[in-house]
Order: C-alpha cells, then sequence, then structure tokens
C-alpha cells in the first residue's frame, strides 16, 4: 500500500492527541506497585491522585497536564519503505492539527528573534503554531515507517543536563553522576515521581538524540541493572510523591548507549521526566501491507 | 478529607495543619507570574477593581487557564511567591501551587492566617471538577489573565500553616 500524506498527518495527529491524553500500561503498573510500596499517606494519596487523572484523562481524551509540552518526533524509516514527497511537512501539518484537537496549551511565542527571547510581543492563541521540534530520523531494515510522537513540559528541561563525565574505565562512574546531577534537581522538579531518561555518546546533540530515543524504547515493566542503579540512587534522596517526601522519587529509569569516541570522557544528557512523562505514542505505516 | 467551601472563614484556617487533605469547591482565582504582581500593584494604589475581584476568603490557584486546562506552576517563582504577603494581608486565605516556599513568606501566612497548599498537575481531573470559567481582570495576559473558576472537590494537601512548612526537613 503506497503511504499517502494524508496517511502521514492523520497518524501523528492520532500519536500526538493519545501522547498527550494516555498512559501506557507500564505506567499504570508502575504506579500501582509504587501505591502499594508507600507507607506516607500523603506519598500515597498523590500516587491515587495522579492514576485518577490518568483514567479520567484517557477515557474523557482530556490533557494529562495543562503544560502540553514541545512536540518532538522520532521517525524510525525503512530502507525498502517509500515515502511521498513532502512527508516532513504532511507530519508537521499532522501535528498541528493534533494540538488544535487535544487541544494543547497555546505556548507558540510571537515576533522576531529578540522579540521571542524577550517574550514581548505575546503568544500566537493557536495551538497549533507550536513549531515542532527537529524530527530525529533513524534508519531501520524494511518496509515500515514508525511514527512516535513525545511531548517535552517544560519543568523537566530547566532541570536537565547535558555535560561531559570522566568515566575512568568504569561504567559505575558515568551512571553514577547522571544520577548525581538528577538527585540534585529532583526535589525542585515538583512533579514527581519521575522517570530518569539518560542517553551517552560522543556529543551534546547525540546524547540528547540518545536520551529522546531512550525515553521511545524504555518500558517501566523491563529494566536493567543500570537503570535500576540510577533510580535506586535518585530514590534515596526520599524528595517523593509532589515533593511531599516518601519512597517513590522515580518510577524507573530509561537508558540508551550509543557509540563512543575514544576519549577519557563521555557526553551525558540526563532529563527527570515528570510525572506524566515520557508522554509517548507510536504507529507504524507499511509502505507494502495491502 | 477535610471540605472546604469557598469564601474560607479564617476561624477554618485556625483548625488547618500541615499534611490535611482537602477538596475545595466554590469559587477559586486563577493567576500566575504575569497577573499577580499586577494585583499586588492594584491593591497598593488601592484601586476600586479589588472590590470588585473581592479577595477575603478567596483562594488563588497560581495556574493559567487555557483551553487544555489548569495546572499548578511552581510558587516560588519571584512574581508569585513576592505576590503572597500581600494578597494574604487583603483577605487571601489560601495560595495553591506546587514547590517550597520560603521561610519569611511562610512566616507573613501565619500573620496574615493565611495557607499555602500543594496538589499535583491532574489536569484532566481538575477539568472533570471545573464547573466554570471566565476572564475577571487583565485580558490582554490571554491564558495568564486573572481569571474566576468555580470547582468542585479540588484536591490538595496544605503544606505551609500557621508558621510551620511540610517540605522542611
Amino acid at each position: 500500500m503506497k503511504i499517502t500524506r494524508n496517511n502521514i498527518s492523520d497518524a501523528a495527529k492520532k500519536c500526538l492527541i493519545e501522547a498527550g491524553t494516555t498512559y501506557r500500561r507500564d505506567q499504570f503498573s508502575a504506579y500501582a506497585k509504587a501505591i502499594e510500596a508507600e507507607s506516607s499517606g500523603n506519598a500515597r494519596w498523590v500516587l491515587e491522585q495522579i492514576v485518577e487523572n490518568a483514567r479520567i484523562a484517557e477515557r474523557e481524551q482530556l490533557p494529562l497536564c495543562d503544560d502540553t509540552g514541545i512536540p518532538h518526533v522520532i521517525a524510525h524509516i525503512g530502507d525498502a519503505c517509500i515515502l511521498p514527497a513532502g512527508w516532513l511537512s504532511a507530519l508537521q501539518d499532522g501535528i498541528a492539527q493534533g494540538l488544535r484537537d487535544m487541544p494543547g496549551r497555546p505556548m507558540a511565542v510571537r515576533g522576531n528573534a529578540v522579540q521571542r527571547v524577550e517574550q514581548s510581543r505575546g503568544l500566537f492563541d493557536d495551538p497549533g503554531a507550536l513549531e515542532v521540534a527537529p524530527v530525529l530520523v533513524r534508519p531501520v531494515k524494511g518496509s515500515q515507517f514508525k511514527l512516535t510522537v513525545l511531548l517535552l513540559g517544560g519543568g523537566p528541561e530547566i532541570r536537565a543536563r547535558t555535560r561531559r563525565v570522566f568515566h575512568r574505565r568504569s561504567i559505575g562512574n558515568v551512571v553514577d553522576q547522571a544520577a548525581a546531577w538528577i538527585s540534585e534537581e529532583i526535589g525542585s522538579l515538583g512533579c514527581t515521581p519521575a522517570t530518569i531518561a539518560v542517553g551517552i555518546g560522543r556529543s551534546q546533540v547525540e546524547a540528547s538524540a540518545l536520551m529522546l530515543e531512550a525515553m521511545t524504547e524504555g518500558s517501566l515493566d523491563v529494566q536493567n541493572e543500570l537503570e535500576r542503579r540510577i533510580t535506586d540512587a535518585v530514590n534515596q534522596s526520599r524528595v517523593g510523591p509532589l515533593g511531599l517526601g516518601g519512597a517513590t522519587t522515580a518510577l524507573g529509569c530509561f537508558l540508551k548507549i550509543g557509540p563512543t569516541r575514544a576519549s577519557g570522557v563521555r557526553i551525558v544528557c540526563a532529563r527527570p521526566c515528570c510525572l506524566v512523562e515520557p508522554r509517548r505514542a507510536s504507529t507504524v505505516l507499511d509502505s507494502t501491507q495491502p | 478529607m477535610l471540605r472546604l467551601e469557598t469564601p474560607i472563614r479564617i476561624e477554618q484556617i485556625e483548625d488547618l495543619k500541615i499534611g490535611d487533605q482537602v477538596e475545595i469547591s466554590g469559587r477559586i482565582l486563577c493567576g500566575r507570574d504575569a497577573v499577580l504582581p499586577k494585583l499586588v500593584a492594584l491593591l497598593r494604589k488601592k484601586d476600586p477593581l479589588i472590590e470588585k475581584i473581592g479577595l477575603e476568603g478567596a483562594v488563588i490557584f497560581h495556574t493559567a487557564v487555557s483551553p487544555a486546562g489548569i495546572g499548578p506552576t511552581t510558587s516560588n517563582k519571584l512574581e508569585i511567591e513576592d505576590s503572597i504577603p500581600e494578597l494574604s494581608a487583603a483577605g487571601v486565605r489560601l495560595h495553591l501551587g506546587k514547590g517550597s516556599l520560603g521561610a519569611e513568606t511562610v512566616a507573613s501566612l501565619k500573620i496574615h492566617r493565611s495557607v499555602f497548599a500543594v496538589t499535583p498537575p491532574v489536569t484532566a481531573l481538575f477539568s472533570h471538577r471545573m464547573l466554570s470559567k471566565q476572564i475577571i481582570a487583565f485580558e490582554e495576559e490571554g491564558m495568564e489573565a486573572l481569571f474566576e473558576i468555580q470547582v468542585e472537590r479540588l484536591p490538595a494537601i496544605i503544606a505551609a500553616a500557621h508558621g510551620r512548612n511540610i517540605f522542611e526537613k
């Protein structure tokens, strides 16, 4: 089957709305475990409110959070996949329509470069005026086009870090540093419990892209030893849900390690995703499927 | 779970303590960084609009009101936290947001018999419990204008009351 511009727009719109309104099963399951594990009444109450919010959001297709986030898109494109001319603009059109339909919070800033920085000319009323962040494209085998939409909120963004770490020939040194950064920031996030996303790569851009991929692929149901190590370290802070104290500061961690440079340093991007994140949804279009 | 109906009376504030889970119903004002300093400026010049807005017994929720809904922003942002003492003195009984407030602000809440409560960003749940919304001042600020909303059972936890702060280690 030929993939059309309309298919792509429609898929992007649906993914955006799903990402902004729906928890994944692994999120529900992680919250259920956290509620069971919390001994603090207020921590448990906060977690229960979060789950109730997610149930209402899914049932009534309402935004999970009023900060509906900046749309980030990852496109996995098969080497035998045929895409129509203008596929990227079709994707952007779908994202814009999704923001209008969900609806997203109107967050696009008016004006020229300086005016945008100073926010001196106000905001666009149209939620769809919010530009998509640069699209990350990854090659895969086959004829499929997999589209993933992530919605990244402001609170986690201002508390994320991308910096160099001297590895000293130990992965433990690298992940412990990432956990230490997150532990320093997590108390000011407010919207805990978090899911920690970490990318390790060769450059600032690559580490950030790997962090984004970690958010795309990770599952709270499947945590490896390094991910558990980071989660456990952050949970020792006892910041707890909403910063009120408790055992659950982080629900889990999504870690992605990319290629490395012949060097004594690694570039690490670590982001404390907030209690509704990672907000993500994917769909697959196939250019051969009848 | 304690039920609070607005306007909130001083006697109700006296009974609240940190860690109390509450549900707030009635009229709530919504404003954040952009509009709260403007509201304080109106207070300082004794603008008649203050009477119309009605601050005695009020709850102020630190949120924008957008088509996406409502949700708490961090209350220790400079423009928001700075507004709390004067708004409390003018009759605001409950400030609702998230994050910890400074010791001076917590002390001022005690002086003016007001409290601070926090709530998670449960926007869908809030939308479900919001009965109406309207702009009542500073329309030029768009979603950050001063809004009045009517709510039913908005959940929160008392985080600062009578000089105590739940976030203090």
